[in-house]
C-alpha cells in the first residue's frame, strides 16, 4: 500500500466487493435520488418550456451533492480518525488525498449518471435546445457543492459529533411515546438531528438563494427554497428512523417485545415528521403558482425519499455473529 | 430442583462456519454455571442462541418450559441478556436506555430494584447523561443494569466484569450471590475469569469447538478449591488438551 494513501481504503475496497451490488446500490442510491430530481425538474423546461427547471435544478444538485458530499466526508474521516485504523501509522496528506480522491470519484460518476440521464429525457423533448444550459448548470452546480463541501469537512477535521445539533424539543408530546418503547421516538429525532447538521447547515440557503439567477420572482424562489428542504429534511428523516429503528429491534432482541410491534411504533416519528414537512411544501405549492405539477412533484419526491422506510418491516432473518 | 432451561442438539451457523454444534445444556433453578473456552469456542454464541438473537440451525430451546421458537414471548420473559457494551445507543441517557428496555418487558417504570443496583455500581450520577459520554466500565454497567431489569429468573451474562472498578466488581459479584441464593435465580455466565468460575459457580461447563467437552459439577469444584495443588485452570488445559497444559 502507497504511503500516499490511507490504509482504511484497503480494506473498504475489499467491502465493497464482498459485497457486491448490494454495497454498489448504497453507495450511489443516495446522490442518485436528488439527481434523477434534478432532471425531473429540467424536463419542466424540456417539455414545458417553463423558464424555471434549469435553475431549480442547478439549486437542487448544489444543495444536495454538498449535503452527501459533506455527510460523507466527516463519516469517513471521523472512521478513519477513530475507528479501527485510528491508531495506525499515516503518512502526512494521506487522509486529506485519499478523501479528495475518493470524492473526486463519487463526484465523476454523479457527473456522468446526470449527464446521462438528461441526454436521455431530452432527446424527444420540444425544448431540446436547453440541453447544453441544463448540462452546463447542473455539472457546474454537482462540482461547486462537492467543492465547498470537501473544503469545509476538510477544514473541520475528524472529531466525535455524536452530540453535535441536538437540542431538547421547544415542548414534548407524551402521548406520541409509545410506552412499550418509550424514547425510541428520542432516539430517531436525535439521529435524525445529527444527519442534518453533518449534512450541512443554513449557510448552504445563503448559498443557493446567491445562486438564484434574475429570471424567477421572488416567491417563486422561496417556493423551490422550501420545497427542496422539505424534501431533504424528509429523506434525512426517513433513512434516519430506519436506522434507529432497526438498531433499537436488534437492542432488545432479547427482550419478550415482539419485533413487529417495535417496528410498527418505530413508524410513529417519520409519519409526524412527514406531515410536519407538509406544511413548507403546501406553503412552497401555493407560493410558486402552478399548484398541481409543483404538488404532483413534491408527493412524488416524498414518496421516493420514504423508500428506507421499507428497511424497517424487511425482518433481520439471518444476522450475523454477535459482536 | 425444576429445570429452568434446556437446550437440545443446539446448532447455530454463520453462513459456512458451524459455530455451534450439537449443544445439550441444562440449567435448574438457582445454579451458576459458568462457561469457559477458548475464544472462538462459542461461548457468546451459545447466549445469544439462548436468547433468540441468533439464528438456530438445528435444535431447540426451552426456557421456564417455554420452547422458544414456538412461545418466545414466554421464553423471553424468563430470560435477561446483558447488553455489549458497543451495542448501546450512544445519543439516547442511561435512563432512557432503562427505560427503552422498561417497556419492552412491560414495565411501566424503570423498576427500583434495578435503580438500586445502579446506586451500588456508582452508575446514578452520569444517568442523566449521553451514553456517548460514557467510558468502558460505566457501559458495562448499563449493560449489566438492562440484563438484569424486571428481575427474569435466567440472567445471561458474557464477560460482565471486563472493564468493571475492582470495587463495583466486587459489588456486583455479592448482588449475583445474593440474587441467587435468596432469589431463586439461575445465572450462565460466559466468562475467562477462571477464579471467578471455580470460586463462585455451582457448575463450569467447558465449551470447545461448538460442543460441550467437559462440565464440572458442584462436587468437583468443591474439591479443587479445597486441594491447592488443584484448579480449574488445570483441568481445563488438561481438558483442551496435552499440549496446552505443559
Amino acid at each position: 500500500m502507497s504511503a500516499l494513501w490511507h490504509p482504511a481504503i484497503c480494506a473498504d475496497w475489499l467491502a465493497v466487493r464482498r459485497t457486491g451490488a448490494v454495497a454498489f446500490v448504497r453507495i450511489i442510491g443516495v446522490p442518485a435520488l436528488p439527481l434523477a430530481g434534478c432532471v425531473a425538474l429540467a424536463c419542466g423546461d424540456f417539455y414545458g418550456g417553463y423558464g424555471w427547471g434549469l435553475a431549480a435544478a442547478a439549486l437542487l444538485a448544489l444543495g444536495g451533492s454538498y449535503a452527501i458530499a459533506h455527510q460523507r466526508l466527516l463519516d469517513t474521516l471521523e472512521r478513519w480518525r477513530f475507528g479501527w485504523c485510528g491508531a495506525l501509522p499515516v503518512a502526512r496528506g494521506a487522509t486529506a488525498g485519499t478523501s479528495l480522491l475518493v470524492t473526486a470519484a463519487g463526484l465523476i460518476v454523479s457527473l456522468a449518471f446526470v449527464t446521462a440521464l438528461l441526454l436521455g429525457a431530452s432527446m424527444a423533448a420540444p425544448h431540446r435546445g436547453d440541453l447544453p444550459y441544463a448540462l452546463a448548470g447542473v455539472d457546474l452546480a454537482l462540482v461547486v457543492g462537492t467543492t465547498i463541501a470537501a473544503v469545509r469537512a476538510l477544514h473541520a477535521g475528524a472529531r466525535v459529533r455524536h452530540a453535535d445539533g441536538i437540542r431538547e424539543p421547544l415542548f414534548t408530546l407524551p402521548w406520541l411515546n409509545d410506552p412499550r418503547l418509550p424514547h425510541l421516538l428520542d432516539w430517531q429525532r436525535r439521529e435524525t438531528l445529527v444527519r442534518w447538521r453533518r449534512g450541512g447547515s443554513f449557510v448552504m440557503v445563503g448559498v443557493v438563494l446567491a445562486g438564484v439567477p434574475d429570471g424567477p420572482s421572488i416567491p417563486m424562489v422561496v417556493a423551490l427554497v422550501l420545497l427542496v428542504l422539505a424534501w431533504a429534511w424528509l429523506a434525512v428523516v426517513m433513512r434516519a428512523s430506519a436506522d434507529a429503528s432497526n438498531a433499537a429491534v436488534h437492542l432488545v432482541g432479547a427482550t419478550p417485545l415482539h419485533p413487529g410491534l417495535a417496528r410498527v411504533t418505530s413508524l410513529r416519528y417519520p409519519l409526524i415528521a412527514a406531515s410536519c414537512a407538509l406544511i413548507p411544501v403546501i406553503v412552497g405549492t401555493a407560493l410558486g403558482g402552478r399548484a398541481a405539477i409543483a404538488l404532483g412533484w413534491a408527493i412524488c419526491a416524498c414518496a421516493a425519499s420514504g423508500w428506507p422506510l421499507v428497511r424497517i418491516f424487511r425482518a433481520t432473518r439471518t444476522p450475523g455473529p454477535p459482536a | 430442583m425444576t429445570t429452568l432451561l434446556r437446550t437440545t442438539g443446539l446448532g447455530v451457523a454463520y453462513g459456512d462456519t458451524r459455530v455451534l454444534d450439537g449443544v445439550d445444556l441444562e440449567i435448574a433453578r438457582g445454579e451458576f454455571v459458568a462457561l469457559i473456552g477458548p475464544n472462538g469456542a462459542g461461548k457468546t454464541t451459545l447466549l445469544h442462541a439462548i436468547a433468540g438473537t441468533a439464528p438456530l440451525r438445528d435444535g431447540m430451546v426451552s426456557i421456564a418450559g417455554h420452547d422458544l421458537a414456538k412461545a418466545p414471548r414466554q421464553a423471553k420473559q424468563a430470560i435477561g441478556l446483558a447488553v455489549d457494551p458497543p451495542g448501546l445507543p450512544v445519543l439516547l441517557t442511561g435512563r432512557e436506555c432503562l427505560a427503552l428496555f422498561a417497556g419492552a418487558r412491560g414495565l411501566a417504570a424503570i423498576p427500583p430494584a434495578t435503580l438500586a443496583l445502579g446506586e451500588t455500581l456508582s452508575l446514578t450520577p452520569v444517568l442523566d447523561r449521553r451514553i456517548a459520554s460514557y467510558s468502558l466500565g460505566m457501559r458495562q454497567k448499563l449493560g449489566i443494569l438492562l440484563g438484569l431489569i424486571g428481575e427474569p429468573p435466567l440472567l445471561l451474562l458474557d464477560e460482565p466484569f471486563n472493564g468493571l472498578d475492582p470495587r463495583s466488581a466486587l459489588a456486583f459479584k455479592s448482588h449475583l450471590i445474593a440474587t441467587i441464593a435468596w432469589g431463586g435465580t439461575s445465572v450462565l455466565l460466559a466468562t475467562h475469569s477462571l477464579d471467578i468460575a471455580e470460586r463462585h459457580a455451582t457448575r463450569v461447563v467447558l465449551l470447545m469447538d461448538g460442543r460441550v467437552r467437559r462440565s464440572w459439577d458442584a462436587g468437583e469444584l468443591s474439591a479443587m478449591r479445597e486441594q491447592p495443588e488443584c484448579s480449574l485452570e488445570k483441568a481445563m488445559a488438561e481438558a483442551c488438551g496435552g499440549e496446552t497444559a505443559k
